[in-house]
């Protein structure tokens, strides 16, 4: 059975995509969270503006295209979404 | 062999135990909600503020009936309680199920429904037949999802609401037998183990250190 996500579920996949997607340290490419985040441009776009103004990114500006990183305060989010996730699993819920 | 009034006694400390692990789960949910704005989350704490009050009100109750100058031993508050109380057990069946819309709806004819027309005894009656299938129906849907997640919390979690369950089916009985002093007494007990190992997902959060400063 299909099942939506919710906003937040969709942050903590962008957010996830970009820590574990980092592995030279120069930021992760719009491409690659499109495809891992599974959603359209337009929407990728605005999530990432909203990201980066609320500090949960970092967006490092290149020459052509810009890169994104996640912050500590990203680092801190996720660890917060794992714990209640696991916490509203044991209670059969999903976040 | 333990008095009516050592009985209550011992009633009225598992009732406030009860008090301590809702609000405690309830605070977690909150705090989840806060960081995450989850609806899940939401309707769990909602859930455990309803049993929290409900619980505190049925102690307070209790302390009534020990301390004889406080007039807290009446009809309309012991029904006040255990509407909270099925309230409670209402958002956590169906916080597994429902939208929000819904469950609002619902939760508004289970105030409004049983106190325009029915005796007091009845709506006791009602409110633990009530109870007891809420529970139920989230030891169900726990339980499914035990199938598909296959995490041992999540099992442990069914464990508490069944006892929970089995709690609040004697607590039907103790309405229809006589021996009201040891079902209630084998009620409450079995209704705070259910609560305590509820209580488990929690200590992950005191104990295990995790630790999440603020709103992000």
């Amino acid at each position: 059975m299909a099942q939506y996500r919710t906003q937040v579920r969709i942050i903590a996949d962008v957010l996830s995509t970009a820590r574990d997607q980092n592995t030279e340290g120069n930021g992760v490419g719009v491409t690659t969270l499109l495809r891992r985040g599974n959603m359209s441009y337009g929407r990728m776009s605005k999530l990432l503006s909203e990201l980066v103004g609320s500090g949960l990114l970092l967006e490092l500006s290149g020459e052509k295209i810009s890169k994104y990183m996640i912050s500590q305060k990203g680092i801190q989010f996720l660890v917060a979404y794992s714990s209640f996730e696991e916490f509203a699993q044991s209670f059969g819920l999903r976040l | 062999m333990a008095t009516q009034s050592d009985m209550a006694l011992i009633q009225n400390i598992l009732q406030f135990i009860g008090v301590f692990v809702s609000f405690s789960i309830a605070y977690v949910s909150y705090r989840g909600v806060k960081q995450t704005e989850s609806s899940s989350l939401l309707r769990l704490a909602t859930a455990f503020v309803f049993l929290g009050f409900g619980f505190l009100v049925e102690g307070m109750v209790g302390l009534g009936q020990l301390v004889p100058s406080l007039p807290l031993s009446t009809t309309t508050i012991v029904i006040g309680g255990l509407l909270l109380e099925t309230t409670g057990y209402f958002f956590l069946a169906f916080s597994h199920a429902v939208d929000v819309m819904l469950a609002k709806r619902l939760g508004a004819a289970l105030l409004v429904f049983p106190v325009i027309t029915l005796s007091g005894a009845q709506i006791q009656d009602i409110l633990g037949i009530l109870s007891f299938y809420f529970v139920l129906y989230g030891v169900v849907e726990t339980g499914y999802s035990y199938a598909r997640t296959r995490k041992p919390d999540t099992l442990l979690i069914a464990l508490g609401l069944s006892l929970i369950g089995v709690g609040t089916f004697f607590q039907w009985l103790s309405l229809l037998y006589q021996y009201v002093g040891v079902l209630s007494l084998l009620q409450i007990i079995l209704q705070e183990m259910g609560l305590l190992i509820l209580f488990t997902p929690v200590l992950r959060f005191t104990v295990g250190g995790v630790k999440v400063n603020g709103p992000i």
